[in-house]
């Protein structure tokens, strides 16, 4: 039987009268690399922020590991390793005078100087002053900061933002080895391949509402087509009026559809209308998540 | 949390070493050049000036007890007002603290760490000063008239610290309370000067005086009487006990709010307790 690690019920909070998440009910199981998506303030980092104890919820539950993470943050903390979005270090520190402090105050847990290891694996030189990195090599010092103590959990605000092609194939490889551990990623990203690559689900926020779970390849699978048709005269408005089937765009001869489902229905419903002409293409994920992101009230709060 | 406070203490040692030295230039000039200006200073004692600084200047124990004690803790008061406000509000501002809240601490145990820190770091700015002061007093002893000794001077100057820590316990509840450095900071700045001016005005205009108790200068006496007889212990309690409560206050607002969001306390999510969140 699979275990919980994360589990909200029906977490809410409120910034004033401003909406931060609302009834967010989310369960991320032990082993397993959970992707966070939505467009910004959406209430991703809200969320995290929640999980961490940072910002307290204003009304519903927050559990980690079984533990409330209110209650017993202190606990829950020892084992979670966390990379915040708007990263911020101590410029005057070097990289390496960082790492010992944070090992320090961690009060260490039998992973002392994996910081090192990990440095030379991202080809971070440790030995320079945190104000002198460009911002890809500070992103680098969060992302040993957050690996450095082989925590349990690992929750990562977009850990490949800003770092380049190579270092970010590198993170996305500890992430997966991580998971082979047995070891669980919560990470919330905006570059959907490598979501694609490292989550097996991911959960779609949006407007602070998580409006969907689901299994990559569950969303790669239900990926709709695109398909342009060319007919000698149009066929009449609704000649298409399917479940799954959206009209996208209507011109002289050309009509665009999108297509999720009842695919044999189109082609029939073509053939009748003496089709010349199908061009069909995949809907790319982005367009997927794009689609969430929109629905309904069309599109992100920004 | 010994950890926390040691690390403090490592990220506040070029301010304990930089304040330190600047500050001992104050007994340097101050008891270094007494005694070739005793004549000239005590001719210009009555001047109105002086007495609304709160400065006496009749003799050597008027002259160091209304400047080196009057004007050592008030600087030394603005390092803890810069660095009370900054180490909360400051990192929070800049997203530092994130960094550290997350870390498996109780937020009690980082408010107490930065305290304790900025406590010892005052202490050793003015031990420097009070070693520095006792030592240029020892050179020129044999020059002046005066029943002081070097040890008087030392313990004199860090009898001034319960103000400082008054001080500080108040930038750092401020901090907590507001999360914003600059109001923070401001508000802090507005009670130093007024504390400071406010005190001597007080003592000088007699329908001022009910308000003299208010004034957190009220409780430091920079007159010879402080230098000789040392501080009053109400004084003192009344000081320590101004910082004790500032710094309850820092705990307690620092753990009931929202971290990084720098909203105002209105406009704070009304957040539930764990038994009623759940």
């Amino acid at each position: 039987m699979s275990e919980n690690v994360i589990q909200t019920q029906g977490l809410t909070v409120y910034y004033g009268k401003h909406r931060g998440i609302l009834d967010v009910n989310l369960l991320v199981e032990k082993g397993e690399v959970f992707g966070f998506l939505g467009p910004n303030g959406a209430g991703k980092t809200t969320t995290q922020r929640v999980l961490l104890d940072v910002i307290r919820p204003t009304s519903g539950k927050a559990t980690i590991f079984g533990m409330d993470c209110r209650e017993q943050g202190v606990k829950i903390r020892k084992r979670v390793g966390y990379l915040p979005g708007e990263l911020a270090l101590y410029a005057g520190m070097k990289a390496s005078e960082f790492f010992k402090m944070y090992e320090y105050l961690r009060a260490g847990n039998g992973t002392k100087g994996y910081w090192r290891e990990l440095s030379q694996r991202l080809n971070l030189d440790t030995g320079r002053k945190i104000r002198e990195f460009s911002r890809g090599n500070k992103q680098t010092v969060g992302v040993v900061a957050a690996f450095m103590s082989r925590p349990d959990l690992l929750i990562l605000d977009e850990p490949t933002g800003g770092l380049d092609p190579l270092v970010q194939q590198t993170v996305l490889e500890m992430v997966r080895e991580a998971k082979a551990d047995g070891r669980t990623v919560f990470f919330s990203s905006h570059i959907l391949s490598e979501v694609q690559a490292v989550c097996d689900r991911v959960g779609i926020i949006r407007d602070g509402q998580l409006i969907e779970t689901k299994r990559v390849e569950e969303l790669v699978g239900q990926r709709m087509k695109r398909m342009s048709l060319v007919f000698p005269e149009l066929p009449p408005n609704g000649a298409f009026d399917l479940d799954g089937v959206t009209e996208l765009s209507r011109g002289d001869q050309r009509l665009t559809l999108e297509v999720s489902a009842n695919l044999p229905q189109v082609l029939e419903t073509a053939a009748r209308y003496a089709v010349e002409d199908i061009e069909t293409h995949s809907v790319s994920l982005e367009e997927i998540f794009l689609a969430y992101y929109g629905k309904e009230n069309g599109g992100s709060n920004g | 949390m010994v950890r926390l406070i040691w690390q403090e203490l490592k990220f506040r040692r070029n301010g304990i070493i930089g304040w330190g030295i600047g500050l001992c230039w104050l007994p340097l000039v101050y008891i270094g050049i007494y005694p070739s200006v005793a004549e000239e200073m005590a001719g210009l004692a009555d001047l109105e000036i002086y007495q609304a600084m709160g400065i006496s200047i009749n003799t050597f124990e008027d002259w160091i007890g209304s400047i080196l004690f009057l004007f050592v803790p008030l600087l030394l008061s603005v390092y803890a007002l810069i660095n009370g406000t900054g180490t909360l509000a400051g990192e929070e501002e800049d997203g530092r603290l994130e960094m550290i809240v997350t870390l498996p601490l109780e937020r009690w145990q980082i408010v107490t760490a930065k305290a304790v820190a900025l406590s010892i770091a005052t202490f050793l700015i003015l031990l420097i000063v009070s070693l520095v002061s006792a030592v240029v007093f020892l050179s020129i002893e044999s020059q002046i008239e005066t029943e002081v000794m070097a040890l008087e001077i030392t313990t004199a100057m860090l009898a001034t610290w319960p103000l400082i820590f008054a001080m500080a316990m108040l930038s750092l509840f401020l901090a907590a309370f507001s999360s914003r450095r600059r109001v923070a900071a401001m508000i802090a700045t507005a009670v130093l000067l007024i504390g400071y001016f406010g005190s001597n005005l007080a003592s000088q205009v007699s329908s001022l005086e009910a308000l003299e108790p208010l004034f957190l200068f009220t409780y430091l006496d920079s007159s010879r009487n402080g230098l000789i007889e040392g501080q009053q212990t109400g004084d003192v309690l009344v000081l320590l006990g101004v910082g004790l409560v500032s710094f309850a206050l820092a705990v307690y607002f620092f753990i009931q709010r929202n971290l990084t969001v720098g909203a105002w306390p209105w406009q704070r999510a009304q957040i539930n307790s764990p038994k009623q969140a759940g």
